[in-house]
């Protein structure tokens, strides 16, 4: 059984349809990687999985149970997070911030966690008590994902980490999610730069709000279509 | 000088007391993204307890705040859940909830006017303490100093709430980004019902001041009170709490400030800072830019 497997799933904001009947799924502990330009409906379609938005038409399992009619809150619980493209509250102290990462928690034990995430980023530490609008834009990407990973998720959804990002910083949350992302924890991840392919095991290319092709990162590399649009080759 | 010492010092106060009677919109504004157009009607009704309180059960009007804190639990919850949800699932809350917020003022004006009629109801100056406390000089009657400090403290405990405590932190969340918020796990519901609370109890702990620091309440007040919360908080920071009492001092020093030297244009002064704060710095005096990335 995968961990989340979405079929023929329709939705949109208002009464603008977005997504048209979209199918994937994701195993325990793999990465798949969303591929698209801006306005395919990467976006549209986590904030669906998560219960930002509401899911039209289809259905999403997860671990086997329906998550339409959940709250974001309950789904959270179940064991999947959501780093959004802005990822934190810029008011908030750092510690603030990650803590809110797991907000259903005790306090124990969300203080524990907390430490754990601080040991990995020793940058976010110096400065757990500033407010998270004084990080660069390369350390709020990791406070985001410090903040996803505290609810320890087995599904973590990420939406455009790269985005406004210099390419050096890039490199950084590539290597940060490679060394942060144990235990299983599976990751579906909506971009536009392909140099997450490297993390991905499987991708979809999203087009006008359809999957127009998946396969794993070798069959995505080789192919033409993503060459063209992607790689800049022809 | 003299008179400039009673200006500046009157100002503190008033100026205190007038950051709790805002305070309470910024609150409810900022997790709800809603005006409370009804605000100054719950003032007006934390005052008719304070006056009730006194005239029938002969109690200190002070326990009024301890009513306006049931009362805004009383209230407070089931006028949430009738009202807000359904707002906020329309295509347009912030309009809907200003033409709903304003048909509950005139509703609790109505009900006023009937259960205590048009007349201005005050509460001897005494009962709050008969003397009075002086500072550089300057004397002014102990209900003055009672407000100010009830205000400091409500304004700190609300402080303390929103620094020190999950349910605190999630607030500023909800009134950071509400959808992130929402992504976060927060229950923005259970935030939004205790915000509402928060607000009104503050209104009618503010209220119960009203006769003493206005002279006296009526059922016509409550427009002016909601209008002059407006100015308080834009002048402070729209959507920022704590930027309400820097909104609060700057209204209330000006206040004094033309009552003790152009007493004739005073009441211009909400109205007058309004428009030169929208104009030059629309964010408020607290509003600050966020780094961008």
């Amino acid at each position: 059984m995968a961990l989340l497997q979405i079929s023929g799933v329709a939705s949109g904001y208002g009464e603008m349809q977005i997504l048209w009947d979209i199918a994937l799924a994701v195993e325990h502990g793999q990465t798949v990687l969303l591929l698209g330009a801006n306005s395919a409906g990467k976006t549209t379609l986590l904030r669906t999985i998560i219960g930002l938005l509401p899911c039209w038409q289809g259905e999403i399992l997860f671990e086997g149970a329906p998550l339409q009619g959940l709250k974001p809150a309950a789904r959270i619980r179940r064991g999947i997070a959501f780093m959004s493209e802005l990822g934190v509250f810029p008011d908030l102290t750092i510690d603030e911030n990650i803590r809110l990462g797991g907000y259903f928690l005790g306090g124990a034990e969300v203080r524990r966690r907390a430490e754990r995430l601080f040991g990995l980023f020793p940058d976010l530490a110096k400065r757990r008590g500033e407010p998270a609008a004084s990080l660069s834009g390369g350390q709020r990407k990791m406070l985001g994902i410090a903040k996803a990973l505290v609810s320890e998720p087995k599904l973590l959804l990420m939406d455009e980490p790269s985005s406004g990002l210099a390419p050096v910083f890039v490199k950084q949350v590539i290597e940060t999610l490679q060394t942060a992302i144990t235990g299983g924890t599976a990751l579906l991840i909506a971009e536009q730069n392909v140099a997450f392919l490297a993390l991905a095991d499987r991708g979809f290319l999203i087009e006008g709000g359809h999957v127009r092709l998946s396969g794993t990162r070798a069959e995505l590399a080789k192919n033409d279509a993503v060459k063209a649009a992607y790689f800049g080759l022809d | 000088m003299q008179l400039l010492e009673y200006a500046l010092v009157g100002g503190v106060l008033y100026g205190l007391f007038f950051s709790l009677v805002g305070i309470g919109l910024n609150v409810v504004f900022g997790v709800l993204r809603m005006i409370n157009l009804a605000h100054g009607q719950f003032i007006v009704l934390g005052g008719f307890g304070a006056w009730l309180l006194y005239q029938d059960l002969h109690l200190n009007p002070i326990f009024g705040v301890v009513l306006a804190v049931l009362g805004a639990v009383a209230v407070g919850i089931p006028l949430y859940w009738a009202v807000v949800p359904r707002l906020q699932q329309s295509r347009d809350p912030e309009m809907l909830s200003f033409i709903l917020f304003f048909g509950l003022a005139q509703m609790i004006d109505a009900g006023a006017l009937l259960a205590f009629g048009a007349s201005e109801r005050s509460i001897p100056n005494g009962t709050l303490g008969a003397g009075s406390l002086g500072i550089l000089g300057q004397a002014f009657p102990d209900s003055w100093w009672v407000a100010a400090t009830v205000s400091v403290l409500a304004i700190l405990g609300l402080y303390l709430f929103l620094s020190r405590t999950r349910l605190g932190y999630a607030t500023r969340a909800v009134m950071a980004n509400r959808a992130e918020a929402l992504a976060s796990g927060i229950d923005v519901d259970q935030v939004s019902v205790l915000a509402f609370v928060i607000g009104l109890a503050l209104a009618g702990i503010a209220g119960v001041f009203v006769p003493f620091l206005l002279g006296s309440v009526s059922p016509s007040l409550g427009d002016a009170l909601t209008t002059t919360s407006f100015a308080v908080i834009i002048i402070g920071s729209l959507g920022r709490p704590l930027g309400t009492v820097v909104g609060g001092l700057v209204f209330g020093l000006g206040t004094m400030l033309m009552e003790t030297y152009f007493s004739s244009w005073s009441s211009l002064v909400p109205y007058a800072l309004l428009v030169i704060i929208v104009l030059v710095r629309p964010a408020g005096l607290l509003g600050r830019a966020v780094r961008e990335a």
